[in-house]
């Protein structure tokens, strides 16, 4: 039961790492908080349920719902984003605040409002147990691919070249440019990233659910924002920091919260995050940055 | 070399540059001088692409390249060393050498290239694995001349390399100058310790208020009345 939980709680903080981590690469680079990140994780989620009602294998359905993120956040920043280079921050969030009710519409009446069920592989319900513990494979995996995923991403991010000018441009854009780098390719790459991300997060979600909903990223992704406020935004570490431990505050209310107090437990969590940033207002570990452009 | 003509810079309302017209041949070292708030760094800035000019024109080997992006002004050789160092704080020094020349260079070229300016600059083969932002304010400056000529220029814009040094500093920084001068490298030298400034360069243009009030060789400023009286002390 307690290893349960325990197994539980960081699958959900997986996801919520995952997403918030999204939102913080964008925002380290451009200064945007990406409202529409929460409708790539709802594409990828329907571009699923799309490839296996084609019928095709699971691992590859997964491939390109998870391709699908990525893309769609590239196509995003050119289509939306690009043209308005150089506005101000506050048109910026309006722009995503549009795309995010757009894309919100599209799905309600180009699919259905109503939850469309995701014929999951059975084995992804299955439990396995040693001796007295039985552990869920669902949050098992997600487990393993969040941790993998931010593996890869550290490892990107410091290995390679285009990597390390990222974690250059989130201290000062314009020094990389004057590098020779071009803005776009560094932009483009954030968007990248941002999608697989939140493509993999949907595939998580998705596999605890088994099902898509037009709104279906507005809760997850409302969730990793706070956990990317509360680790410090634009902070890399800060947002993995945030999303593990909104997601253990969570599961933990979730299981010790007496009946009558439960439905407060997203008012409780709000108000440990007002307090950790009237402590902390830069958050956990403060984003570094000398200049935006 | 590099001409710019007529070039007109605004802040908003605010026009930092009224007038700027200037040449650099190749090979020379030209230095722009003038008092705090002349609009030296908001010519370099326009000239490497960092701000739109209002009007006029840049040219560099007789291509206009006015209102072209930072990077693609970087390509064509021409590198900024923006006043304030700027080099990446939280990326060590091997990171900022490697980014300043990643996308000119072959990654065989680029070992080379870093190779020759650990000779160049010792100190930062010592702190090679250091962060950046854990340099001292002299370090950080040879680190962000290193990480310009990473992408072996053809001309570098220097924004004040002396400001903030010890005298000692500030005189290995000048043979540094020298020396760069020598393997070749055009350089436009901005500074505000004009004395220094006229010690080295061939030819200087004196800025004030945004607009041009002198210019000429070294040799003649440092005689004129103007520059005595106003810039030298004298
Ligand atoms: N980003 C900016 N926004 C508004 N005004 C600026 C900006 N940068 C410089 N200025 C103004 O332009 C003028 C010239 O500045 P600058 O080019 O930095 O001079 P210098 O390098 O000769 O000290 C100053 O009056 C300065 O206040
Ligand atoms: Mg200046």
């Amino acid at each position: 039961m307690i290893a349960q939980q325990i197994i539980n709680a960081v699958s959900l903080g997986g996801v919520y790492a995952l997403l918030a981590l999204g939102l913080a690469i964008v925002f380290s680079i451009v200064g945007l908080i990406n409202f529409a990140h929460g409708e790539l994780m709802t594409l990828s989620g329907y571009a699923l349920l799309a490839c296996l009602v084609f019928g095709l294998p699971f691992p590859l359905a997964v491939l390109v719902a998870v391709s699908c993120g990525a893309l769609a956040a590239v196509a995003m920043e050119r289509v939306a984003f690009r043209p308005m280079r150089g506005a101000s921050v506050t048109s910026l969030l309006l722009t995503s605040f549009a795309v995010s009710s757009l894309l919100k519409v599209v799905f309600q009446n180009g699919i259905s409002a109503r939850p469309q069920a995701v014929a999951m592989p059975g084995w992804m319900t299955g439990a396995f147990s040693f001796g007295d513990f039985t552990i869920g494979v669902g949050p098992s995996i997600s487990i393993v691919v969040s941790a993998l995923a931010l593996i890869a991403l550290e490892l990107f991010l410091r290995r390679t070249v285009t990597g390390t000018a990222m974690r250059a441009a989130a201290e000062d854009f314009n020094v990389v440019r004057l590098m020779g780098i071009p803005a776009s390719r560094i932009i483009a790459t954030a968007f990248l990233l941002s999608g697989l991300l939140a493509g993999l997060a949907a595939m998580l979600w998705v596999a605890q659910r088994a099902s898509v909903d037009p709104l279906m990223g507005f809760t997850p992704v409302l969730k990793a924002f706070i956990a990317a406020v509360v680790g410090g935004l634009g902070s890399l570490p800060g947002a993995v920091a945030g999303g593990f431990l909104l997601g253990i505050i969570e599961v933990l209310l979730q299981a010790t919260l007496p009946g009558a107090v439960a439905p407060y437990r997203d008012a409780i969590v709000l108000s440990g995050v007002i307090a950790v940033l009237l402590i902390r207002p830069q958050g956990l570990i403060p984003a570094v940055r000398a200049q935006r452009s | 070399m590099l001409s710019v003509e007529a070039l007109k810079i605004r802040y908003g309302e605010v026009e930092a540059v009224r007038r700027v017209d200037l040449a650099v041949d190749s090979g020379e070292i030209i230095a722009l001088v003038g008092a705090n708030g002349a609009g030296k760094s908001s010519t370099l800035s326009a000239i490497a692409g960092l701000v739109p000019a209002a009007s006029g024109k840049v040219i560099f080997d007789g291509a206009d390249i006015t209102g072209l992006a930072p990077e693609a002004i970087a390509r064509k050789g021409v590198a900024l060393v923006p006043e304030g160092r700027r080099i990446f704080a939280s990326l060590t020094v091997a990171d900022n050498l490697r980014l300043g020349g990643a996308v000119h260079l072959t990654p065989p070229e680029a070992r080379a290239r870093e190779e020759e300016m650990l000779e160049l600059f010792p100190i930062l083969r010592r702190y090679h694995r250091a962060k950046g932002g854990n340099l001292s304010g002299g370090e950080q400056q040879m680190l962000a001349i290193a990480r310009a000529l990473m992408s072996k220029p053809r001309m570098v814009l220097l924004d004040e390399p002396s400001l903030g040094l010890a005298p000692q500093l500030i005189d290995t920084v000048f043979d540094l100058i020298a020396e760069l001068r020598r393997t070749g490298l055009t350089i436009l030298l901005v500074e505000q310790n004009v004395a220094l400034a006229l010690e080295i360069a061939d030819r200087a243009v004196v800025l004030a208020n945004g607009e041009v009030v002198l210019s000429g060789t070294a040799k003649e400023l440092a005689s004129s009345d103007l520059v005595r009286q106003a810039y030298l002390g004298a």
